[in-house]
């Protein structure tokens, strides 16, 4: 993509008004989709991304530059934009690099940009088939099917010169149930970090008719009463309450400047001692899985609280100057466009001691969340709220009745001490996390949990 | 590579290849962005993107490819990728490639220049020390910007249009952080432009929103009066503006399917979407199809005038588009979005609604939307912040609660409307906008 020597060029570049590190991240990204509506495949995308952005540190300052033209002069000008920023000395630098390999842990056996579109098309077809045929009330159907094969170059003034290719495949169906007026919807959308291969274990078809049970479910549904309750949240996508209770307030970009209430707070048990959770990008094929981050540095499985106690935080390059302590592989970006920080890979909650079938028994009246939809988060007071996509009442210790428009706000300090029973189902579920380095694919996950209690909000 | 070298490179590849009806369309951007942390700039930021998307009509079916690699060779992978893409489209939509409206409306925005950056720099130290200054409760995480971004779209295609538009947005934002003992709140506020002595309020804005929320106490469950302030519900605008698609409609998507000449709202309401808004930095004279924008009345006394329309939806009703076939960006495919899409003022003062409302909640911080709002249901369930109304005034702060209900009910309940209407100011060609406004019996989720 970017020769070495080219690369050592713009590097010196970079550096040569004062700054202490430079570093060259470059990209080739192929996104192709399909996408169905109404029964009918109604779009292809098919994009090209290519670009590279470089960063200079000043001690803990930043200057970065990025440019969507990939020819020498435009990464030199990219290059001379960086030094312009950083400083007025005026100092000569060569910059050595030397290409380090790092084992790929996440094979591809079918990239998905280069299977051919019909296969596509057929599979996402027969998953929005399957959603349609699953009930007479499921009045809309649409989906996408998507593919990105991702190659990043990265360099910098400490000689690092290495590439990385990440594969990832992504099935989504939609489905809407519709009766006198009043329309519900289901989705689920898996993906995973490898090729078309993925099919052989996800079937579209289940794909479908998930999503159209969910929306089933809800139109049935009566409204959630509002109020403070005891809440069991199932695994898989349920860990969104912990990317968004905790993960985010546990990200370097807002512990390393006082941001967070978690900052300070290593050694210290912030969560009730049932609770382990990692933050581990290296799980094989995972969708949040990377071999190496967008700085560079070989991912990890990072232990960030070990029965209740915090451990440690997700930290990128600059989180590590800020910090003093290592980085820990978490320096993520959606593109070229984006400066890396501190971002999440695969976020979960680890199996506890209990039995899935006592959680639900100890709880005399309550909500069980079968699926959780997205959530948001602030990190300065820890406030976060996140929707139930599919809810049920529970009473004397049996799931009843479906609930729908819930939606669970709390605090992560208080969420945290309040899990007080954790089931032994872990399952991760796919997602993408917004934040200020663009939109990332993430997983979340979590075995069936309690909390005891919870704000609710219904009607 | 320039957009005419791309264009000739284009062309004689579409020839090539033996289109007829093709187009083509560049958007490139050029953005410069500086951050503070404690009183120093902690960030300096500029880049340049931009691609290229081609469109061509095969067998009756439009295919499409973009990329940013703007080489000849790219050029004639791109039409060659667009052709096979069309292959594999069986939708029954007719496509179009647009022959060009009678007249697109003149700019009436500046010519955009792109900031400097040295200015860039003193204008963001000058705010984040001012913050700091405000109030000694403001601690570690505030942070202050300036943002400037330049973006420019060509559009070019078969039938011999040849459209472009260059706009631009320059703005300033401070985020304080205030601490109380343990207790910590924040707010964020922005304003468009650089001039200092415009911006010598922001800060104290910032944190005077910020220390009101300090003491906010839980509040009960029940149904309240509500009055929302305009930026927040222009939140609610734009997290359902999709509902006026007429694609979604079409599709069974959009519960105002149909509903054209009806009454959907109270009579009170007025919304209109104005691509050209006086006084937007980013004005749009053409759609992504290269169709003339316009000024209309969505929703009209309450009366849903018309859904916002794309060539291809606007076929299947047998109307003429209303020019919001918009992209997100070159890579993105044609979708319907509204422009300064806004709420009319009405006659009321803050302080009148708040009187009107008597006892019940004011909601000043909204957010979570793409988690508690569904806009195929027109639920909502919105984690808030505000204040009690006791006897018609502002009363205690009060936090984590949710506000709940169906927007589609919530368009009929708007009793009343205040007289300033409040546009997002960092927005770009999407921009919403709302005075504050009064409903009654609202649900909120406290305390039990």
């Amino acid at each position: 993509m970017i020769r070495k020597q080219l690369a050592e060029e713009a590097l010196s570049i970079a550096i040569s008004t004062g700054a202490d590190f430079a570093e060259l991240y470059a990209e080739n990204t192929r996104n192709n989709s399909v996408s169905l509506m109404d029964g009918k495949i109604e779009r292809v995308g098919d994009n090209l991304l290519s670009g590279a952005g470089i960063r200079a540190f000043l001690g803990v300052k930043t200057v970065y530059a990025s440019t969507s033209d990939l020819s020498r002069e435009g990464l030199l000008k990219c290059a001379a934009a960086v030094a312009a920023a950083a400083g007025d000395l005026k100092h000569t630098a060569a910059v050595r690099l030397r290409e380090r390999i790092f084992p790929n842990v996440h094979p591809a056996r079918r990239i998905p940009t280069d299977a051919d579109a019909k296969e596509r098309a057929d599979l996402l077809r027969e998953g929005c088939f399957a959603a349609k045929e699953y009930d007479e009330t499921i009045s809309q159907v649409s989906g996408s099917l998507m593919g990105v094969d991702h190659t990043i170059l990265i360099a910098n003034t400490e000689g690092l010169y290495a590439t990385d290719r990440h594969i990832r495949t992504r099935i989504a169906i939609r489905a809407v149930a519709a009766r006198g007026g009043e329309n519900q919807d289901g989705f689920y959308g898996p993906g995973r970090g490898m090729g078309m291969e993925m099919f052989e274990t996800i079937r579209p078809a289940d794909v479908g008719r998930e999503a159209a049970r969910q929306a089933v479910v809800n139109l049935n549904a009566g409204y959630c009463p509002a109020g403070v309750m005891t809440v069991a949240i199932e695994n898989g996508f349920g860990g969104v309450i912990f990317h968004e209770a905790c993960g985010h307030s546990l990200e370097a970009s807002s512990v390393s400047i006082g941001a967070s209430q978690m900052a300070g707070k290593l050694g210290q048990k912030i969560a009730n001692e049932k609770v382990t959770a990692i933050d581990d990008g290296t799980i094989p094929n995972a969708w949040g899985s990377v071999n190496i981050d967008d700085e560079g540095t070989p991912t990890q499985r990072n232990v960030l609280i070990e029965n209740g106690i915090l451990k440690n935080y997700m930290i990128d390059r600059l989180g590590s100057r800020r910090m003093g302590m290592p980085t820990t592989g978490s320096g993520r970006r959606q593109d070229y466009t984006f400066e890396a920080t501190s971002r999440m890979t695969n976020t979960f909650i680890a199996n506890g001691p209990d039995r899935n079938e006592d959680i639900i028994a100890s709880m005399e009246y309550g909500l069980y969340c079968k699926n959780m939809g997205g959530g948001s988060v602030n990190p300065l007071t820890g406030a976060f709220n996140f929707a139930v996509n599919e809810g049920y009442l529970v009473r004397n210790g049996k799931i009843c009745e479906a609930v729908r428009g819930a939606s669970l706000v709390g605090t992560g300090s208080e969420i945290l001490m309040n899990i007080d029973m954790v089931g032994q189902n872990l399952d991760c579920g796919t997602g993408m996390c917004g934040a200020a380095s663009g939109s990332i694919p993430t997983n979340v996950g979590q075995p069936l949990i309690r909390v005891s209690t919870i704000t609710v909000g219904g009607r | 590579m320039n957009f005419e070298t791309m264009k000739q490179a284009l062309v004689a590849a579409a020839e090539r290849a033996g289109l007829t009806d093709y187009e083509i369309y560049r958007e490139t951007e050029e953005q410069v962005s500086v951050e503070t942390l404690k009183n120093e700039v902690s960030a300096f930021s500029s880049g340049v993107s931009g691609g290229v998307c081609f469109r061509c009509i095969v067998n009756g079916k439009m295919g499409a490819a973009s990329g940013e690699l703007l080489t000849e060779e790219a050029m004639e992978e791109l039409v060659a990728r667009a052709v096979a893409n069309a292959a594999v489209i069986d939708s029954e939509d007719v496509p179009e490639i647009f022959a060009g409206s009678p007249s697109y409306a003149k700019p009436t925005a500046p010519a955009p220049t792109p900031a400097d950056p040295a200015e860039m720099k003193r204008v963001a130290l000058a705010l984040q020390s001012a913050t700091y200054a405000a109030c000694n409760k403001v601690g570690d995480g505030t942070q202050s910007g300036t943002v400037s971004t330049v973006r420019e779209i060509s559009l070019f295609n078969s039938k011999g249009l040849s459209l472009s538009n260059r706009v631009g947005i320059t703005g300033a934002w401070v985020y304080a952080a205030v601490r109380d003992g343990e207790e910590a709140r924040d707010a964020y506020r922005s304003r468009r432009g650089l001039d200092e002595a415009a911006l010598a309020g922001l800060p104290r804005e910032a944190v005077d929103r910020a220390l009101a929320q300090l003491g906010a106490a839980a509040v009960k469950s029940g149904k309240y009066n509500v009055v929302f302030d305009g930026e927040q519900f222009r939140e609610f605008l734009g997290t359902f503006s999709s509902v006026f698609s007429a694609k979604a409609a079409q599709m069974g998507l959009s519960l105002l399917a149909g509903k054209e000449g009806e009454q959907i709202a109270a009579p009170i309401v007025n919304l209109t979407d104005d691509p050209m808004r006086e006084g937007a930095a980013m004005q749009t004279p053409f759609d992504g199809e290269g169709v003339a924008t316009s000024r209309k009345y969505v929703v009209e006394n309450g009366v849903l005038k018309t859904l916002l329309y794309d060539l291809t939806a606007a076929k299947k009703a047998g109307v003429a588009s209303t020019g919001n076939g918009r992209r997100g960006g070159y890579a993105s495919s044609v979708s319907i979005y509204p422009y300064h899409f806004g709420l009319s003022a009405g006659t009321d003062s803050l302080d009148d609604l708040l009187a009107a409302a008597g006892e019940g909640i004011y909601i000043t911080a909204c957010k979570g939307f793409h988690a508690g709002a569904s806009e195929v249901t027109g639920d909502f369930s919105i984690e808030s912040e505000g204040f009690r109304i006791r006897g018609g005034k502002r009363a205690e702060p009060i936090r984590s609660f949710t506000v709940a209900g169906n927007f589609f009910d919530l368009l009929k309940n708007i009793s009343r409307i205040g007289n300033t209407v409040c546009w997002s100011p960092l927005g770009g060609f999407t921009c919403f906008g709302s005075p504050d406004i009064l409903v009654p019996d609202m649900s909120i989720a406290g305390e039990a």
